[in-house]
C-alpha cells in the first residue's frame, strides 16, 4: 500500500513537471520571434532594469528604425562576462554582445568570437570619439564604443568650507595630500577622511601611468612610486581610510562620499548619474562639484584614465546587418544624444554632447565642474593585448601587498617587475 | 505497515543481537541520581547553547540591520548596528522593485522537484548499494562518490555545451536534470543503511517480501531522521544556489530568488539594502522546511519505529 | 560490553538468502536487482555529469578557447602547470585549507550533535541558530567577520590586547594570518550543517544501548567512546569524505571574504580552474588543474574507504 502511495506521489509530480515544465512564474512570457513583421535584434545586456543607459538606447533606435524589435538578453552584471563565454561556447547567436570591459572584448576578439566591424568604425567620427585605440587589433576593429568613463574628482563643498580649505581647483598630487589631511576630522564614529581611495589598482596605478606616460605592460613599474608614496602617506597619517578595511569591509565609495565620510573621491563618471539620483531621492544633503583629476605638477595639460564600453557584433548573429547598422547609430550623434541625456557620459565627445550633458537637472554648475569633464588627454586605462589580463592579476596581487604593509612601496615594485617579466613577458 | 513490522518485531526478536526488548530493565534504580546530574547538564547545555547562538547570529543580525537602512549607509565604518533611520519600505519596495513573488515561486518549485527527486533516487539506490550484494558494486560506489571530488567549475561548460545541444538550456528541465540525480544522497542514505541491521532485510525476505517491498516498508521508515537530513540539505542547496540558475536560465521570468537578489548588483556598485532586505525574506522559507523537518531528530525515533 | 550487540554475524551481509547461495540464476537476479535500484539515479548521474566530467579530462589534454576546435597537445598543459608558482600556491594553500578545515568542523559538529541531541525545551531553536550561519548571506558572513578580523579595531583583536598579547595577528590584511581568518570563518560556517547529517545518524543508535551500557556502570565518557562512536562511524565516514571533497574544492567563501589575497595568500585550487577556465578562455589549461584536484581528493577517499572497510570488519 505504501508503495502505491509512493508510485502516486512519483506519478503527480513528474505531471507537474510537465506540465509547467517551463513556464516560469515570474513577468510576462518573453515573444520568440519579432512582434508582427518586425526583425527581431537581440542584445546582451548586464542589469537592464539597474542600467537605464539600455533601455534608453533601444527605445530611440526603435522609435527611429520602426521595422526593428530590439530584444535584451539580461545578464547579472556580476559573472556577465562568464555567462557570455558560456552562451557562446554553446553557439549561441545573439546578435549584438555589449563588450562591459576592454580585457573582455580582447579575449572575444582574438577568439575570433566577434564579426570584424571596422567599416563600422570607420564611418564614425574618429576624431572626437573617446578610446578608440581600446579596440583595436592589428588594425581592425572588431567593436564599436558608445560610452566611455573617465576619471575625476568628487568633493563635498560644506566640508571643505567647515575645514576653511580652498576648492580643489587644478591640484597638484601634493597639494592633494595637504587638502586632505587638513580635511580629516574626528574620531570613531565621527572620523571624516580627507579623501577616499577605493581599493582597485586602477586608483593607484592607471593614474600614474596615465599622467607619467608609464606603461602597465611594459614590465618595468618605477613609474609607480611617487603614487603610492601619496596614497600609502595618507593612509599612514589617517587622512584616508586604510586600504585592508575598504577591502575587507567593501566600504561602498558611494557610503563613504554620500555619508560624508569622505571629503575627495576620485572615481570614474558613471557614479555622476547615481549620485544625482540619490540627491533628487533626498538621501544625499550637502553641496557637492566635480573638479579634474589632480596631476603631477602645475600647469599641465589635465590628463586622466579611462575606459571605453561598445558593441560588437557576434560571429553566429542571425542579423548580422541590422546588428552593424545599429552598431554605427549607437556609435554617433544618435546613441550618444540618448544616452547623454540621463547622464551618462558618451563615447562622442561634442562640444553638443557636453551642452546636452549638463542640461540634466542636479548636475553642479560651476565652472569647475564643467571643465573636469573636458580633460585634455584621457589615456587608456590599460593597453590591451594577450597578455593584459595575465599581467592585471600580477599587479593586483602586489597591489594588495603594498597596501596592506606588508611589503614596501620598492620591494613590490621590484616583485611586478620581476614577476611580469618572469611569468608572461618571457 | 503495521502487521508487517509486527511480524518483524517478533522475528527480529530472535536474533540475539538486537536488544529490542530490554527496554526499561534497571531503568528505575538509578532513577534521582540520573535526573539531577540530568538537570545538571541541562543546564549547562542551556549556558553554552545561549552564548554559542549569540556568537552564531550577530552577521544575520547585520542583515536584519542592514536591510533596514539606506543603501548608502550600509557599510559605514565602524560598523552602525542599529540604523539611524529604520527604512521600513525596504520591505515593501522589494516587491515592486524585482517581481519577487514570481521568483520565491521559481524557486519554490526548483527546490521542490529536485529535492522529491533526489531523496526518492538517492534512497533507491543506497539500497541497491548497502543491502544488495552483487560482483562489482563497492567499486561502483567508489567510482560514484569520487565526482563529487570534480570541481563544477571544471565540467560546467562542457555540461553547458551539452545542454544546449539537447535544447534544455533557459528552461528549468536542465536544472533539474542536473541536480536531481546527484551522488550526495546516494552517498548518505548508504550511510545511513549501514547502520540499519541487515537481519530486519533478512527477517523481511524470509517473510516473502521482494527487494522493493523491504525497501518501502522497511528501510524507509526506518531511516526518516536520514531523509529528513537529505530533503532539508538539498532544499537549503537548490534554494540557495546561484551559480546553477545563473548559466542555464536566462529569461527573466525564468529566474530564482537568488538571481533576483543579484539583480540588484550594477557595473560598479551595488544596492546592498535591497539585497539584505530580500536575502532577510528568503531565510524564511528555509526556516519553516527546518521546523517541519528537525522534528525527525528526536532520539529514539528509530527504535520505537522498529518495535512498530 | 554491551557494544558486542551492534556486531552482526557476517553471513548475513550478503543480500542473497543462505539458502540459495552459489546459485548462479539467482547471483544473477540479485545482481538485476541491484541495478534496478541503482538505475533511476544512475542515468541521470551518468547522462549529466559522468560524460561532461569525461569530456572535461579529456580536455586536460588539449588546448580549447570554447570556440576553436580542441587541439590535441599532449602533456603540455601538465608542464605548463607544474612550471606554474601560482598552482604551487594555490595548491598549498588548498591543502593547509583543508588541513584545518576538516577537523575542527568534524569535531565542532558532532559535539553540537551531541549537545542538541536531547530533550531539552526550546531545542528546535538551537538547532535552527547552529544552522543559521550556513543560510546566512556570504556577503553579510564575510563583511561582518572581516569586521571582526579588523586588525586593530576589530573586537577579536581587542579582546587578545586586553588579555595581554602585545601584538595579535593582522588577519585577512596579512599573508601570513589570512588562511586561518578564512578557515575559522568556514568553520562556524559550516559545522551547522554537518551537524544536522551528525543528528541524522545519532537516531540510528538504539537507546537501549545506552541504557545497557549505563546498567553496565559505564561512565559518560565510556558511552561515547563505546557507543556513540562506533554506532556513528558510517555517518562520521560519509562527513569526512565530504568535508574533505568540499574543502579540496572551497571556492565561494574565500571569493567574498579574501579574493585569494592579500597577494596569492589564500588563493586555491578552484579559484584558479575557474580564472583560467570561464574567465579567461583556457579550458585545456584548467581542466589539467582539476584532473590534478581530482586524483588528490580521490587518493585521499580512497584511502578513507580503505580504512572504513577495515573497520567495518
Amino acid at each position: 500500500m505504501k508503495r502505491n502511495v509512493l508510485a502516486a506521489a512519483a506519478v503527480a509530480a513528474t505531471a507537474v513537471l510537465a506540465l509547467t515544465g517551463c513556464g516560469g512564474a515570474a513577468g510576462p512570457a518573453e515573444g520568440g520571434g519579432g512582434e508582427d513583421g518586425k526583425t527581431p535584434l537581440t542584445v546582451s545586456v548586464w542589469n537592464y532594469e539597474g542600467t537605464p543607459e539600455f533601455k534608453a538606447l533601444f527605445d530611440a533606435y526603435e522609435e527611429e528604425n520602426p521595422d526593428i524589435d530590439i530584444q535584451h538578453i539580461d545578464i547579472l552584471a556580476d559573472d556577465y562576462a562568464e555567462k557570455v563565454t558560456t552562451m557562446l561556447a554553446g553557439g549561441d547567436t545573439t546578435d549584438v554582445l555589449t563588450m562591459k570591459s576592454p580585457m573582455e572584448y580582447a579575449r572575444y576578439a582574438s577568439r575570433g568570437q566577434l564579426q570584424d566591424v571596422s567599416d563600422v568604425v570607420g564611418q564614425l567620427d574618429t576624431e572626437n570619439t573617446a578610446n578608440l585605440d581600446a579596440y583595436e587589433v592589428d588594425g581592425k576593429y572588431f567593436a564599436a564604443p558608445y560610452r566611455q568613463d573617465f576619471w575625476l574628482l568628487y568633493y563635498n563643498k560644506d566640508l571643505f568650507d567647515a575645514a576653511g580649505v580652498e576648492y580643489p581647483e587644478n591640484l597638484t598630487w601634493d597639494e592633494y595630500a595637504e587638502a586632505a589631511k587638513s580635511l580629516a576630522s574626528g574620531e570613531g564614529g565621527n572620523k571624516v577622511y580627507g579623501a577616499y581611495h577605493h581599493y582597485w589598482r586602477s586608483v593607484v596605478q592607471a593614474i600614474a601611468s596615465a599622467q607619467t606616460g608609464g606603461d602597465l605592460i611594459g614590465g618595468e613599474y618605477d613609474f609607480l612610486a611617487d603614487q603610492y608614496q601619496t596614497v600609502v602617506d595618507l593612509q599612514k597619517e589617517g587622512a584616508a581610510l586604510d586600504w585592508a578595511t575598504a577591502m575587507s569591509q567593501q566600504t561602498g565609495y558611494r557610503t563613504m562620499f554620500e555619508t560624508q565620510q569622505a571629503a575627495m573621491v576620485p572615481m570614474g563618471t558613471w557614479y555622476i548619474a547615481p549620485l544625482v539620483a540619490a540627491q533628487e531621492a533626498g538621501e544625499v544633503d550637502f553641496n557637492w562639484g566635480l573638479a579634474p583629476m589632480p596631476q603631477i605638477s602645475d600647469g599641465e595639460d589635465i590628463t586622466t584614465f579611462g575606459s571605453p564600453t561598445g558593441f560588437a557584433v557576434n560571429k553566429n548573429a542571425e542579423h548580422s546587418e541590422e546588428a552593424k547598422a545599429f552598431l554605427a547609430w549607437a556609435a554617433g550623434d544618435g546613441g550618444a544624444a540618448a544616452i547623454a541625456e540621463i547622464g551618462v557620459v558618451p563615447a562622442l565627445q561634442t562640444d553638443t554632447v557636453t551642452e546636452a550633458y549638463f542640461q540634466l537637472e542636479g548636475l553642479p554648475a560651476d565652472d569647475l565642474s564643467k571643465e573636469a569633464f573636458t580633460p585634455e588627454e584621457t589615456k587608456l586605462e590599460m593597453p590591451i593585448s594577450d597578455v593584459t589580463s595575465d599581467i592585471d592579476a600580477i599587479l593586483a596581487e602586489e597591489h594588495e601587498l603594498i597596501m596592506v604593509g606588508e611589503k614596501t612601496i620598492e620591494q613590490g615594485i621590484a616583485d611586478m617587475t620581476k614577476r611580469v617579466q618572469g611569468e608572461v613577458l618571457n | 505497515m503495521t502487521n508487517v513490522t509486527e511480524d518483524l518485531k517478533t522475528e527480529a526478536s530472535l536474533a540475539p543481537a538486537l536488544p529490542l526488548e530490554r527496554q526499561g530493565s534497571g531503568r528505575r534504580r538509578s532513577r534521582s541520581r540520573k535526573e539531577i546530574t540530568s538537570r545538571r547538564v541541562n543546564l549547562l547545555c542551556y549556558g553554552l547553547l545561549a552564548v554559542l547562538v549569540a556568537g552564531l547570529m550577530v552577521p544575520f543580525i547585520w542583515m536584519v540591520s542592514s536591510s533596514l537602512k539606506l543603501n548608502n549607509q550600509v557599510f559605514t565604518v565602524p560598523i552602525q548596528w542599529i540604523p539611524e533611520e529604520f527604512i521600513w519600505s525596504n520591505y515593501t519596495e522589494i516587491w515592486s522593485r524585482i517581481p519577487m513573488m514570481g521568483y520565491i515561486q521559481n524557486t519554490l518549485y526548483l527546490a521542490v522537484i529536485i529535492t522529491f527527486l533526489q531523496v526518492l533516487t538517492g534512497s533507491l539506490a543506497a539500497y541497491g548499494f548497502s543491502k544488495v550484494r552483487f560482483p562489482g558494486r563497492d567499486a561502483l560506489f567508489l567510482g560514484y562518490i569520487a565526482t563529487i571530488a570534480v570541481p563544477w567549475q571544471a565540467y560546467m561548460v562542457p555540461q553547458y555545451i551539452m545542454m544546449q545541444n539537447l535544447g534544455l538550456t533557459n528552461t528549468f528541465w536542465s536544472l533539474i536534470l542536473l541536480q536531481a540525480f546527484g551522488a550526495f544522497g546516494v552517498f548518505l542514505m548508504r550511510q545511513y543503511y549501514m547502520t540499519i541491521p541487515d537481519e530486519l532485510c533478512e527477517a523481511a525476505r524470509i517473510d516473502g517480501l521482494s527487494e522493493y517491498g523491504i525497501w518501502a516498508r522497511v528501510i524507509l521508515p526506518l531511516s526518516k531522521p536520514a531523509l529528513a537530513s537529505l530533503a532539508l540539505l538539498t532544499f537549503v542547496n537548490t534554494w540557495n544556489d546561484y551559480m546553477g540558475p545563473f548559466i542555464y536560465l536566462t529569461s527573466n521570468r525564468l529566474w530564482t530568488v537568488q538571481l533576483g537578489l543579484r539583480s540588484f548588483v550594477g557595473q560598479f556598485d551595488a544596492e546592498y539594502a535591497m539585497i539584505m532586505t530580500g536575502s532577510v525574506i528568503s531565510v524564511i522559507p528555509i526556516l519553516i522546511i527546518f521546523l517541519l523537518g528537525q522534528r525527525y531528530f528526536i532520539q529514539g525515533i528509530a527504535t520505537s519505529g522498529m518495535k512498530g | 560490553m554491551t557494544t558486542q550487540t551492534l556486531k552482526r554475524p557476517k553471513a548475513s551481509r550478503t543480500g542473497t538468502s543462505p539458502r540459495s547461495q552459489g546459485n548462479r540464476k539467482q547471483a544473477r537476479r540479485t545482481t538485476l536487482i541491484g541495478w534496478t535500484f541503482i538505475l533511476p539515479n544512475f542515468l541521470g548521474f551518468l547522462a549529466f555529469t559522468l560524460i561532461p566530467v569525461f569530456a572535461a579530462f579529456a580536455l586536460a589534454f588539449m588546448e580549447w578557447n570554447s570556440f576553436s576546435t580542441p587541439e590535441w597537445i599532449g602533456l603540455r598543459n601538465f608542464q605548463e602547470m607544474f612550471g606554474s608558482e601560482t598552482f604551487w600556491i594555490a595548491l598549498m594553500n588548498t591543502v593547509g585549507y583543508t588541513i584545518g578545515h576538516v577537523p575542527l568542523t568534524l569535531g565542532l559538529a558532532l559535539l553540537l550533535a551531541m549537545l542538541l541531541n536531547r530533550k531539552l525545551k526550546g531545542i528546535g531553536f538551537f538547532r535552527v541558530a547552529i544552522f543559521f550561519p550556513y543560510i546566512t548571506s556570504l556577503v553579510a558572513v564575510a563583511v561582518v567577520w572581516n569586521m571582526l578580523f579588523n586588525p586593530t579595531t576589530g573586537p577579536i583583536n581587542q579582546l587578545l590586547e586586553a588579555i595581554g598579547i602585545a601584538n595579535p595577528p593582522g588577519w585577512t590584511s596579512s599573508s601570513d594570518w589570512a588562511m586561518p581568518a578564512v578557515i575559522i570563518t568556514s568553520v562556524w560556517r559550516d559545522m551547522g550543517y554537518y551537524m544536522i547529517l551528525f543528528l541524522a545518524g545519532l537516531q540510528a543508535i538504539p537507546n537501549e544501548l545506552y541504557e545497557a551500557a549505563e546498567v553496565d556502570g559505564a561512565n559518560a565518557w565510556q558511552r561515547f567512546w563505546n557507543v556513540t562512536v562506533p554506532g556513528l562511524r558510517p555517518t562520521t565516514f560519509f562527513v569526512l569524505v565530504m568535508l574533505t571533497v568540499s574543502s579540496f574544492k572551497v571556492f565561494d567563501l574565500i571569493v567574498v571574504m579574501t579574493d585569494g589575497g592579500p597577494g596569492r595568500s589564500t588563493t586555491v585550487l578552484s579559484q584558479l580552474i575557474y580564472q583560467e577556465g570561464i574567465t579567461e578562455g583556457n579550458f585545456g589549461y584548467s581542466s589539467a588543474i582539476s584532473l590534478v584536484l581530482f586524483l588528490i581528493v580521490l587518493t585521499v577517499t580512497v584511502v578513507q574507504f580503505k580504512l572504513q572497510q577495515r573497520k567495518e570488519r
